[in-house]
């Protein structure tokens, strides 16, 4: 009797939201002998949803793009969660930011929701987006 | 014209503040402006008691600014709409601490009258506006009103013409891209921004209702409005046929402010006002302490 190694060990992240499991029937195996398994346990890649932090990668450029656009001190802290209005930017601001992304990574933004993006996070996310919809 | 509130003697003192001065309601098709310079307010009591007229929720956005200035400005902004929404209350002695504040379904901020019964509160309408050194606030009755000002020396880190392409209409693009000179093109720039911005504040219905380049501001021939201290222009909107969002007509104005600032004011046109232009009263304040009026002038 043959047997068949099947690899049916799945680590599981703390994070995935979906684990698929793929199952196809086994017609034959070595030497025809039938397998004591009609089917075979295969790992299929974990979804992620979208609704994860963006790359650090990411806000770091934001952060860069901003601190330029409003001329932050080297000492101006500035991090996801920052409010583009608690550092003073304005609606003309705002705007000159959403220019400076889409030089930055190479996307447009729709005006609406370039407007309603008020935080570093937010904007990483949004570009993300956008990233992940170009590349498609 | 300066009416001082406070004697000498009382501000030196640091009395108890005394109460707000009644003022009169703007007419139809006026509008109040109002505007502070941060810089001119420098007495720390006096930024205390500011600081009591606030509500919780208000002095906690006042701390997540970052930095003293900033925090001082947001600080002046609410003491600014408080204070002068207070003032137009003839009948009552409203508080300005306990004025009331919502914000309509798209997030443009309103009186919320509902603590006071007596029918007799004005329709009032407000918008502010702020730069680093001056903060505005624009008061209206019966109809809505939108304010936006920006430092006139204010530079654009992006080339101009990119900007607008990206941004305006096709026509202010045209127009923009008429203006030889670097400096000349850049200030018009920095007119129309505030022109449109004003527009959208005062339709109140956030940017998505009317994106910048669905609409055109342009100046309206044979207008002038050349004064001492305010230099106004008459502008007209003209939107384009896609959007048929916009209800009725607007008016809009466009004023230099303390030889600093630009400052465009837009008003739904009130049909009974006849095409009248708008008329604009000016003044800088210091809650509290003292009112200047700048202007008082008409268009043509």
């Amino acid at each position: 009797m043959a047997s068949i190694a099947a690899s049916a060990s799945i680590s599981l992240q703390a994070r995935p939201r979906q684990l698929a499991i793929a199952a196809r029937q086994v017609k034959s195996f070595s030497n025809g002998r039938r397998s004591s398994l009609s089917f075979n346990l295969r790992q299929l890649p974990t979804r992620l949803t979208v609704s994860c932090a963006a790359k650090p990668e990411t806000v770091d450029k934001v952060c860069a793009v901003v601190r330029k656009q409003l001329s932050l001190k080297e000492a101006d802290e500035i991090t996801a969660a920052t409010k583009f209005a608690a550092l003073g930017a304005d609606s003309l601001d705002t705007v000159e930011i959403v220019m400076g992304l889409e030089e930055e990574f190479g996307i447009e933004m729709a005006e609406e929701k370039a407007q309603s993006i008020a935080t570093v996070e937010q904007a990483a996310a949004l570009i993300e987006e956008l990233l992940f919809e170009k590349a498609k | 014209m300066r009416i001082r509130v406070m004697s000498q003697l009382q501000r030196s003192l640091s009395i108890e503040l005394p109460s707000l001065v009644p003022l009169q309601l703007p007419s139809r098709m006026e509008t109040h402006l109002w505007f502070i310079r941060p810089d001119e307010v420098k007495s720390t009591s006096l930024l205390k008691h500011y600081s009591q007229l606030l509500s919780p929720t208000e002095k906690e956005k006042v701390l997540q600014m970052r930095g003293d200035e900033l925090k001082k400005n947001a600080l002046l902004a609410r003491t600014l709409v408080r204070t002068t929404i207070a003032r137009y209350q003839t009948n009552n002695e409203v508080d300005p601490k306990a004025l009331m504040f919502k914000k309509n379904m798209y997030g443009k901020p309103e009186v919320d009258w509902q603590n006071y019964t007596n029918c007799n509160n004005p329709p009032l309408h407000f918008n502010i506006s702020h730069t680093d050194s001056l903060i505005a606030c624009g008061v209206t009755v019966h109809v809505p009103v939108g304010i936006d000002v920006e430092d006139k020396e204010r530079k654009i880190k992006h080339d101009i013409l990119a900007f607008a392409e990206r941004f305006y209409s096709a026509d202010e693009v045209k127009f923009l891209s008429t203006l030889p000179d670097p400096e000349v093109q850049r200030k018009e720039f920095i007119k129309l921004w505030t022109l449109k911005e004003a527009y959208v504040k005062a339709l109140g219905k956030g940017f998505s209702a009317a994106p910048f380049n669905t609409f055109t501001i342009q100046s309206k021939v044979g207008t002038k409005g050349e004064y001492n201290l305010c230099k106004m222009t008459e502008m007209t909107a003209s939107s384009l046929e896609e959007t048929n969002k916009c209800d009725g007509e607007w008016k809009f104005s466009l004023l230099e402010l303390d030889d600093s600032h630009y400052a465009a004011i837009c008003i739904e046109d009130d049909e009974a006002s006849g095409g009248a232009p708008m008329r604009v009263i000016v003044r800088k304040t210091i809650p509290f302490v003292e009112d200047e009026l700048i202007s008082e002038s008409k268009l043509l």
